[in-house]
């Protein structure tokens, strides 16, 4: 373990305006270190995705700031996220968001091509995250032809094809069977131990949160940490 | 991202089709009248200033009397008139690549009205010495590789003969060069060949100087006042310009359809990008997660309705092409001037190019509207 890679300092988030004002986060702070695993729980409403897509710098915290790989992402505009998050951000969505037109190799091959590779080193690299999810055999199917274990190992492989900074899945076994469910954790828990990879994951689930080195509870906008954990 | 363009086109194949079959009518309707007008145009000539027209008060379709050319001969500062016949028959086919204006003329009095033709003495005198003879225009001459000596056949439209010609004399024009695309042949032919029926489609008048044009005007149109065939005299110009003037209004009708028809189809068109949009919000919020710049989401939607203007703008020109050649063969025996009704290349640019702009404009507020659209929206899901 060595420096933070995301830190969270003092950060809320409310949402609304002044006649209907939700307030999901309140001083969150919060530290993840190089190649961490991290189980982020909560019941449902808690704010766990919230704080995840500040991570990920897809929402804007209303308090604090978020600092990603010693960058604080509040100080970036719109046009510098999109390529920031390209090159540090890889997401898990709970329901995969593969894109259905594209097929398995197509899907893990689109972040890549925002990239100036060249065809063949894209192919390489899409082929290596297939081989790591072990879904080279179905690299020519589309979303339609695949099992939701399938579907969410082809977006894992997604997430992971461009080497990013930090592994953030939401919810990622919450649609899927107890087995699938089980070896997509087991996946998740390889990129960490194998390849050494910074992992953020969001579960209501213990079961899943105990593949994590560190587990942490969100209710009611306050952050905590699991005194087993 | 040409694949992703392309698959999320064929990804709902029957709206995409509705959608571009509508660009397509549209495209169709718009380079259709476009070339409509467009057969119009050439009625703008270098009109003569001293040159009258005499032809029939009720319509141009109606012949007038051969004796009126005598009595014309006779009203003062009047110093020629020329009978012409439009005889409009077909020179090889019908295609419209192949019409021409062919006129019934008088040999003798020809060039006195129209002194701005240009021929030699050996090749007028040729013309005039043998029946079957005819002149031709220089730049029609060129178009054909007509030579002295060649025969040409002409198959009747309008007059139920046809005509064998041979070309005698080559003329040009002083100043405008798109009267050298027509031919005159011996009006005594055709009348011959029908029995003498005595009729003439316009007289030509030469009046001695401008001045004089009003009083000859009105003396001519009171001369056949109370007679069968009344006539309308007017200048060249006025002759010219009385197409125009038709075409004008005819113009703004024919712009203001084209223009409500592009608008119509671009609101469907704009309709129908934001419902897929719509549809596919989430992945676009999935997209810009994964690193796509706004300007590329933009980019994203606007070629796939820029794709489907393009699609829907060449499928129009090409069924523009064919149905113009269409009526241009099923109309060209009752209206001459639909002849020449075709595609030009200037008219099949326009129409793609509308259906282009008219295809980016109706992706782009909607792809702008999902290029702004924050990512957690899209997502839709709080955790």
């Amino acid at each position: 373990m060595s420096d933070p890679v995301v830190r969270i300092e003092g950060v809320g988030k409310v949402y609304g305006g002044d006649r209907l004002r939700v307030e999901v986060l309140s001083g969150i702070d919060l530290e993840v270190r190089e190649g961490e695993f991290v189980a982020l729980m909560g019941p449902s409403g808690s704010g766990k995705t919230t704080l995840l897509n500040l991570i990920a710098a897809i929402d804007r915290p209303t308090a604090g700031r978020v600092l990603v790989a010693g960058q604080d992402t509040s100080a970036l505009g719109e046009g510098d996220l999109a390529p920031w998050r390209h090159r540090h951000i890889g997401y898990i969505f709970q329901l995969y968001n593969l894109i259905p037109v594209l097929t398995a190799y197509e899907n893990v091959e689109l972040p890549l091509t925002l990239s100036r590779l060249k065809t063949a080193d894209r192919r390489a690299k899409v082929e290596t995250a297939l081989g790591v999810v072990d879904l080279l055999d179905r690299q020519d199917h589309f979303p339609r032809e695949l099992s939701g274990g399938q579907l969410q190992r082809v977006a894992i492989a997604r997430a992971i094809v461009t080497d990013p900074t930090v592994l953030l899945a939401d919810e990622p076994t919450g649609d899927l069977d107890a087995e699938s469910a089980e070896r997509v954790l087991r996946l998740i828990e390889r990129l960490n131990t194998e390849f050494e990879k910074t992992i953020i994951l969001v579960t209501h689930d213990p079961r899943a949160a105990e593949h994590a080195h560190r587990v942490l509870h969100l209710e009611k906008g306050k952050l905590w940490s699991d005194p087993e954990g | 991202m040409r694949k992703l363009v392309w698959r999320n086109l064929l990804r709902n194949k029957r709206r995409t089709i509705f959608t571009v079959a509508s660009v397509t009518i549209a495209v169709l309707l718009l380079c259709v009248l476009m070339a409509v007008l467009a057969t119009f145009e050439p009625a703008a000539t270098a009109a003569s200033e001293n040159r009258l027209v005499v032809r029939h008060a009720v319509s141009l379709q109606f012949d007038l009397p051969e004796a009126y050319w005598r009595r014309l001969k006779t009203l003062d500062h009047v110093e020629a008139v020329t009978p012409l016949t439009w005889f409009g028959g077909i020179y090889k086919d019908q295609r419209p690549e192949n019409f021409f204006p062919q006129f019934g003329a008088d040999p003798v009095t020809l060039l006195d009205v129209f002194t701005d033709i240009q021929i030699g003495e050996d090749e007028l005198a040729a013309w005039s010495a043998e029946r079957r003879a005819f002149l031709a225009g220089r730049s029609l001459a060129e178009k054909y590789g007509w030579e002295i000596g060649d025969e040409i056949f002409l198959r009747g439209e309008i007059y139920p003969v046809d005509l064998n010609l041979t070309l005698r004399g080559i003329y040009t024009h002083a100043d405008d060069e798109s009267q050298e695309r027509q031919l005159f042949f011996h009006r005594a032919y055709v009348e011959e060949a029908l029995g003498n029926p005595g009729s003439v489609g316009t007289y030509w008048l030469r009046v001695d100087v401008i001045d004089n044009i009003p009083a000859v005007i009105e003396t001519a149109e009171a001369m056949f006042e109370n007679s069968q065939a009344r006539v309308k005299a007017e200048t060249e110009q006025a002759f010219a310009l009385s197409f125009t003037e038709m075409i004008g209004n005819v113009k703004l009708l024919f712009g203001a359809i084209g223009l409500a028809v592009v608008v119509s189809v671009f609101f469907i068109t704009a309709n129908t990008m934001a419902m897929a949009m719509r549809e596919r919000s989430t992945e676009m919020a999935v997209l810009k997660t994964l690193g796509f710049r706004r300007g590329r989401v933009l980019g994203l939607v606007t070629a796939e309705s820029a794709a489907i203007g393009l699609l829907g703008g060449v499928a129009g020109v090409a069924l523009a092409a064919v149905v113009l050649r269409s009526v241009a063969n099923a109309l060209a025996g009752v209206f001459p001037l639909f002849r020449v009704l075709a595609l030009s290349p200037d008219v099949a640019a326009i129409g793609v190019g509308v259906a282009l702009v008219l295809g980016l404009l109706s992706g782009a507020l909607p792809g702008w509207v999902m290029a702004r659209r924050p990512v957690v929206d899209g997502l839709r899901r709080l955790g």
